[in-house]
């Protein structure tokens, strides 16, 4: 009955939360975020812990492109931990959502469960694996590496609970919203100027016997 | 609107194993309520399903975890993990202690069927209802928790779990009995009874499942754009075929037709071909709700 991770969320004003604001009106869609990210994390071919959905819209000549960089959210009451039935899927008191590699037995339970599907398997070592933050990063005080290489400077990180943050302070002032906010999950990683048309529901998919 | 340009697909990873491991949870807890008919609530005339019922259970409870164990990527550990680490809010957590206890039971209700120990079997078959009950319906539960996806996230998910259990398990019974009776006893013939009474439930079981999927749909069809799509995508999309013609036309609305209609009851290359359409559309069920209700992308 144990979960080894007894230093769970508890809401201490004191300590930081870690969040992130994406202002996409810098954002030019160059997809540096995806490449520092596979680097840091050495993320295998075919999977992706942080990407940037593209879309085009409209008719030529109007013609225009929107982007959603998509990472983990981290957020504040996540699904992915409460499904979990190892506690292989923890978050830190930070807020930071990670994954116990020793732990997961690789159900994919909360992969199907996540309404952000951020989630992928690690194809060596069969377990689940996203976006955590850069935590060792931060833990050591620099910045996530997807953050720290957009040219754009469009990616802000920083501390919640803090209100001198530039963070705290872009996210009390701006006009922020985040993905799904209905599923109850609270999102910690929060869009300006976030097209509506970079979450459009699809009605068809590719089936896995499909060719 | 707009035309993707690029996009990262989701790795769709729960798809035929997990599947298998429901569809024979499912045909293990009906089997297991036919055997209970006779010793738990005393009707006599289903007698000589017990036996053969609560075998077949425990055979099936054998087999079903180990495809949820190929599924699982670290089969071994999430052997003693699930235990150890227990998270209690996660459905799969109910599922390792009821996939112990229920067979468990299985076993002791069936060796005082067999020692003909009326009282205790009654007793070991009255706990084991529930237990029937919870490990198949925890199943609807695992995927109801699922609340990223509409087409899994509705309290029916349980209910209509725990229906197709009991039809795929009368179907597989009906089977088996004409089996056993034609070929495995010395008079060689067939219970015709105790087949018809089978059927006759079935029948009625049927129209409640499909009475469920109707509600289900309705809900979905009228309800948030999410949930709007995938019923969509079954029923007219490129999920139609299975959901449509396999899973509830030859599935469940023939069948229906056959164990009502009495002529064609009591024949039986009808009730065979009904029970083997059921059986079939039950496991397509299991794929189209496990797969289909994960295979749009959510964003
Ligand atoms: S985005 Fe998904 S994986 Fe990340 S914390 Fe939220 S529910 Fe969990
Ligand atoms: S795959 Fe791993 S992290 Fe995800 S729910 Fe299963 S054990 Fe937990």
């Amino acid at each position: 009955m144990s979960n080894p991770h007894k230093n769970e969320k508890n809401g201490d004003k004191n300590l930081p939360r870690w969040g992130m604001l994406i202002d996409l009106d810098r954002c030019v869609g160059c997809h540096t975020c995806e490449i520092a990210c596979k680097f840091e994390n050495d993320v295998p071919l075919g999977i992706w812990r942080s990407w940037v959905k593209e879309i085009e819209k409209g008719k030529q000549p109007n013609v225009v492109r929107s982007f959603r960089p998509t990472l983990c959210n981290h957020c504040d009451n996540p699904i992915c931990v409460k499904v979990c039935p190892v506690h292989a899927s923890w978050q830190r008191e930070d807020g930071m959502v990670m994954i116990d590699p020793h732990l997961c037995v690789g159900c994919k339970y909360c992969m199907a469960s996540c309404p952000y599907e951020v989630r992928y398997i690690h194809p060596q070592k069969g377990i689940i694996d996203k976006c955590d933050f850069c935590s060792t990063r931060v833990d050591a005080g620099l910045q996530p590496s997807c953050v720290e290489a957009c040219p754009a400077s469009a990616r802000i990180f920083g501390n919640l609970n803090d209100p001198k943050s530039e963070l705290a302070k872009l996210v009390a002032t701006k006009p922020v919203s985040t993905l799904k906010p209905e599923m109850g999950t609270g999102p910690r990683v929060y869009y300006v100027s976030l097209d509506n048309a970079t979450m459009e529901i699809k009605r068809e998919a590719k089936l896995i016997w499909e060719k | 609107m707009g035309k993707v340009v690029f996009d990262v697909q989701y790795q769709t990873t729960l798809a035929f194993l997990i599947s298998y491991y429901f569809y024979f949870t499912g045909l293990s807890a009906g089997s297991f309520m036919i055997s209970t008919l006779s010793y738990g609530f005393g009707l006599e005339k289903f007698k000589p399903a017990s036996k053969m019922g609560v075998v077949t259970a425990v055979l099936l409870l054998f087999l079903a975890p180990q495809f949820l164990l190929m599924q699982v990527c670290w089969p071994v550990k999430s052997l003693w993990h699930n235990f150890v680490h227990l998270n209690p809010i996660s459905a799969i957590s109910y599922g390792s202690f009821l996939l112990v206890l229920y067979p468990l039971n299985s076993i002791i209700y069936g060796i005082f069927m067999f020692k003909e120990n009326k009282k205790w079997t009654k007793i070991f078959g009255l706990i084991g209802i529930p237990l029937a009950l919870a490990v198949h319906g925890y199943t609807g539960w695992i995927l109801a928790f699922g609340v990223a996806r509409d087409y899994w996230n509705t309290g029916l998910m349980p209910i209509v779990f725990l229906f197709s259990a009991m039809v795929s398990g009368i179907s597989m019974m009906i089977l088996m009995i004409m089996i056993r009776d034609r070929f495995f006893t010395k008079e060689k013939v067939i219970n015709h009874d105790l087949i018809d009474s089978l059927a006759k439930i079935l029948g009625w079981l049927l129209l409640v499942d499909l009475f469920l999927v109707f509600c289900d749909y309705s809900v979905l069809l009228y309800s948030k754009l999410e949930a709007q799509e995938v019923a969509h995508f079954m029923l007219f999309g490129k999920m139609s075929f299975w959901f449509v013609i396999v899973e509830n036309l030859i599935g469940k609305v023939i069948p229906m037709a056959i164990v009502m209609i009495p002529g064609m009851r009591k024949s039986y290359f009808w009730l065979i071909l009904a029970a083997l359409m059921n059986m079939a559309g039950i496991l397509v069920m299991r794929v189209v709700t496990v797969y289909g209700g994960q295979a749009l992308p959510l964003m």
